[in-house]
């Protein structure tokens, strides 16, 4: 008898998570729709014949033949309109065009230059929430000296630009210590300094977040009550409050993911590595159209994607949470 | 190209290919002027000796767009292009042209048919045999639109066609005479392709071309690095390389590194072996590290400059031009901005040009007496609260366009001109903008002055920039490539008697006449010739500039590791 209760409502509680998991799809698939169109419309407002832009910008020296060839073959002789409805039917296809500037399909670009970026971001991430749990679970609620310290740090942090810490760290650890190279994409070493530029102030945000959420918690009866158990401060610490105080800073990480995307477009220019950040700037300078559109949408799936999870993650934390519906 | 501004970087963007042909001669002036280039500023021991095998790390700053020179075609795209193809002429640092896949051609009279007489021992890296055929279909994909050529294809819009006399002899037909045919031919932009793989889809070709140079390309890795390995089977180096048979190196990775200062470190560290676009900021620390030797060479052609528009005031009248020309210190700004490393161009031919005259250097030589007596006389006599120059009412005002890809230092540049120009009475207004809208703006004569240069191996250079033939939109985008607007029957004929003849005393002669005539007409604030500029770690020796376009050539280069 209680054993089918219990599976019901387990049973309930999944259909719930799948209906909302459901929603979030729909309301994601809206998003990228408006990023679609956007991109569309706002690159065709820009001023100038993309066609030019095809053949290599002012400085070409093409023949009449030669843009007419180029107009016809990227279709750019048809109604805007018109476009519009060709570039969503072929999306829908999946089909995402070629792109101008690479000669390549843009699907095989994004296969291409999404690893290096995903593996910055996710390093960045994973860096930025060890640097979290390191800081805040040792120093919140240690006393207004240490305290404050450390969330002077955490704020200086969160305004470093990205830019100003990449040549910072180049100028520190490649061009003056030489421990990591200045530029390049295989290899571990390089994967290190981009990382940590992108890491310092992401992981000043979230410690922000963490540790006032941590010191509220400490606060909290139960932890009293772990402390009289006989918990060691460290264990009452990790195991029972932290799970608490990360809520927060895990739905920050969702918003993270984007942020950190476009951090990615300045330190991928920086340290000279591949990835989707470089290839989006320089599409946006040769006003490659589909390319930039392709970017412009595997970013912001990326960014729902992981909001979505987030969002479960959340749920999972915190079983509290599956009582309110989104 | 041209030049149009955006393009103002390092390296020039397309087309422009230019060389240096500078040579040796240019080339130890300027290691000794410039550059401590020469022997050996390093202390480093090194073997004198060629070491065969090994591995080359190179960075530039620009990623081709697609490695076949012959589609768009940009100068990122000639750097590599030159590594991995070879060229049916060859041109020596005096401007000479020689023998290379072709061993001899004659030129008819009338200047409308080269036969080429063709090397019947070569063959491209994929088997291919190299024959008339080739050339035949290497000439005719670069004319055809759809390889959408801008740099190869526009220096050939005289071709008509190509006669397969016999395997080893083509006879090629243009429809109008050009001299100058033989000296584009030897860039590598018109490098000779293997046409079983042209057959292949432009994309695919832009992924992978094929020639029968002495290295070949095996990978792109996208935003990284292109790999090229040794051809073992090279054996028709041109006349203008210092050893035949297989290139001494056995590997060459071709990175790219944009940021300069990030390109000078990690040469620096030595974890690249040359870079390309030294920044001028890092000459001086290049200089004095004993580890690093510079190799710089100006590139034929236009130098950088501003083209003043004379279809419409200020500019129309040549006292205003020549005033606004006298009353800018160029001089005083490539020293601040470019810290003296860039000479001054004061002809519309960089010395580096074949046929260029060094008598029109100093046309364009600072004078601000000289600028207020030409305004004088062209009535912008009043003066407004502004302290700016007033005819009739009207201030003097200039627009110049820059569009947004043009480098900082350039925009400083001619902010330093705007400060001395003012001094003049000229109000100039720099206006930077994306260069798609750039370009409307030139298409729309809406601008007084563009920023721009043209790297080629050839005076001709001239007539594209200041022909009356290209006042006229090159194609539907209504862009122009002579952006002064300059109209002169008497220059068009000049350059046209330039095209007909094969002399070369004729043809100095005549080029004289054309530089003397855009020198006069003050139709370029010319500012300094465009260069290329390597940095070479001490593991590398036998790094050339080849002197067409001074286009880096490893085939001679080897590395101690």
């Amino acid at each position: 008898m209680s054993a089918i209760t219990y599976s019901n409502a387990r049973h309930e509680r999944l259909a719930r998570l799948a209906r909302r998991a459901t929603w979030r799809l729909a309301g994601g698939v809206l998003v990228l729709w408006a990023v679609a169109t956007l991109t569309f419309f706002a690159l065709h407002l820009m001023p100038g014949d993309p066609v030019l832009a095809i053949l290599g910008g002012a400085s070409g020296n093409p023949t009449a033949e030669t843009i007419a060839q180029a107009t016809r073959e990227f279709g750019l002789d048809k109604p805007l309109a018109a476009q519009y409805a060709l570039y969503l039917g072929r999306l829908l296809q999946g089909d995402l065009g070629m792109s101008y500037s690479q000669h390549l399909p843009v699907t095989q670009v994004l296969a291409e230059q999404s690893g290096a970026t995903l593996q910055l971001t996710f390093s960045a991430l994973a860096l930025a929430w060890l640097l979290v749990l390191a800081l805040t679970v040792l120093t919140a609620g240690r006393g207004r000296w240490v305290s404050s310290l450390a969330s002077l740090a955490e704020t200086l942090a969160a305004a470093l630009p990205h830019f100003w810490l990449g040549i910072l760290l180049l100028a520190v650890f490649a061009f003056g210590l030489r421990w990591f190279p200045p530029a390049g994409s295989d290899g571990w070493r390089t994967l290190v300094l981009p990382a940590v530029a992108l890491a310092i102030p992401l992981a000043g945000f979230i410690a922000q977040v963490t540790r006032e959420s941590l010191e509220l918690t400490l606060e909290q009866p139960f932890v009293l009550t772990a402390r009289t158990r006989g918990l060691s401060d460290t264990a009452v610490r990790f195991k029972h409050a932290l799970r608490h105080a990360v809520l927060p800073g895990i739905s920050l990480s969702g918003w993270a993911i984007g942020a950190l995307i476009s951090g990615a477009v300045v330190i991928e220019v920086i340290f000279s590595r591949k990835g989707l950040g470089r290839q989006l700037y320089q599409a946006v300078q040769a006003q490659d159209l589909p390319l930039t559109i392709g970017i412009s949408l595997a970013v912001a799936a990326v960014y729902v994607l992981a909001n979505i999870v987030i969002d479960l993650l959340y749920l999972w934390i915190d079983p509290r949470q599956q009582g309110k519906t989104a | 190209m041209l030049e149009r501004s955006p393009h103002l970087r390092s390296q020039g963007r397309r087309s422009r290919s230019l060389l240096k042909r500078t040579p040796l001669i240019g080339f130890a002036a300027l290691c000794s002027l410039l550059v401590g280039c020469g022997p050996d500023t390093s202390t480093v021991a090194r073997s004198d000796k060629p070491v065969s095998g090994g591995t080359l790390v190179y960075a530039t700053d620009r990623e081709p767009t697609c490695l076949d020179p012959h589609v768009s075609g940009d100068m990122p795209q000639v750097f590599i292009g030159q590594q991995y193809l070879d060229s049916l002429v060859s041109m020596d640092e005096q401007g000479q042209i020689g023998p290379w896949l072709a061993k001899g051609w004659e030129v008819s009279a009338d200047g409308l048919v080269y036969t080429f007489h063709l090397r019947n021992d070569v063959h491209f890296t994929d088997g291919t045999p190299f024959n008339a055929a080739a050339v035949k279909a290497n000439l005719d994909h670069m004319a055809n639109p759809k390889t959408q050529s801008s740099t190869a294809g526009g220096y050939i819009r005289q071709y008509r066609s190509t006669e397969v006399l016999d395997d080893y002899t083509a006879v090629v037909h243009l429809a109008t005479p050009y001299a100058a045919f033989l000296e584009v031919l030897a860039q590598g932009f018109l490098g000779i392709e293997s046409p079983t793989a042209l057959l292949r889809s432009r994309d695919q070709n832009c992924e992978s071309p094929v020639g029968s140079g002495p290295f070949k390309i095996v990978k792109w890795d996208r935003q990284s690095q292109v790999e090229l390995v040794r051809n073992p089977d090279y054996n028709w180096a041109p006349p203008t390389a210092r050893h035949q048979g297989p290139a001494w190196l056995e590997r060459i990775v071709w990175k790219f590194i944009q940021e300069p200062s990030v390109r000078f470190a990690s040469l620096q560290a030595g974890e690249v072996d040359v870079i390309e676009a030294l920044p001028p900021e890092s000459h001086e620390a290049a200089r004095r590290n004993p580890d690093l030797t510079m190799l710089v060479a100006l590139r034929p052609g236009n130098p950088t400059n501003g083209t003043l528009n004379i279809t419409r005031a200020p500019f129309d009248n040549l006292k205003v031009r020549e005033a606004f020309v006298r009353s800018a210190d160029v001089e005083g700004a490539l020293k601040s901005v470019y810290f003296n490393e860039f000479p001054r161009a004061g002809g519309a031919l960089s010395s580096a040009t074949r046929f260029y005259s060094p008598d029109f250097e100093h046309a364009q030589d600072y004078d601000q007496g000289r600028a207020a007596q030409l305004l004088d006389e062209s009535g912008w006599t009043g003066r407004d609260a502004e302290g700016y120059r007033t005819r009739d009412g009207k201030r003097l005002q200039v627009h110049v366009v820059i569009g947004n890809r043009t480098p900082p230092s350039e925009l400083t540049l001619w902010e330093q001109v705007q400060a001395t120009t003012r001094k003049a009475g000229f109000e100039l207004l720099v206006e930077q903008m994306s260069d798609v809208q750039a370009t409307q703006r030139q298409a729309d004569w809406d601008y007084d002055i563009r920023v721009g240069y043209w790297n080629t191996n050839s005076a001709d250079v001239l007539r594209i920039v200041f022909g009356s033939e290209f006042v006229q939109p090159a194609g539907v985008g209504g862009y122009h490539q002579n952006t002064a607007g300059f109209a002169s029957p008497q220059f068009d004929a000049i350059n046209q008697q330039a095209l007909a003849t094969q002399d070369p005393e004729q043809r100095r002669a005549l080029y004289y006449q054309t530089q003397q005539i855009a020198s006069q007409q003050y139709l370029q604030l010319t500012t300094y010739p465009q260069s290329s500029r390597l940095g070479i770690y001490k593991t590398t020796q036998g790094v050339r500039l080849e002197p067409s376009l001074a286009v880096t050539y490893l085939y001679d280069a080897w590395v101690n590791k």
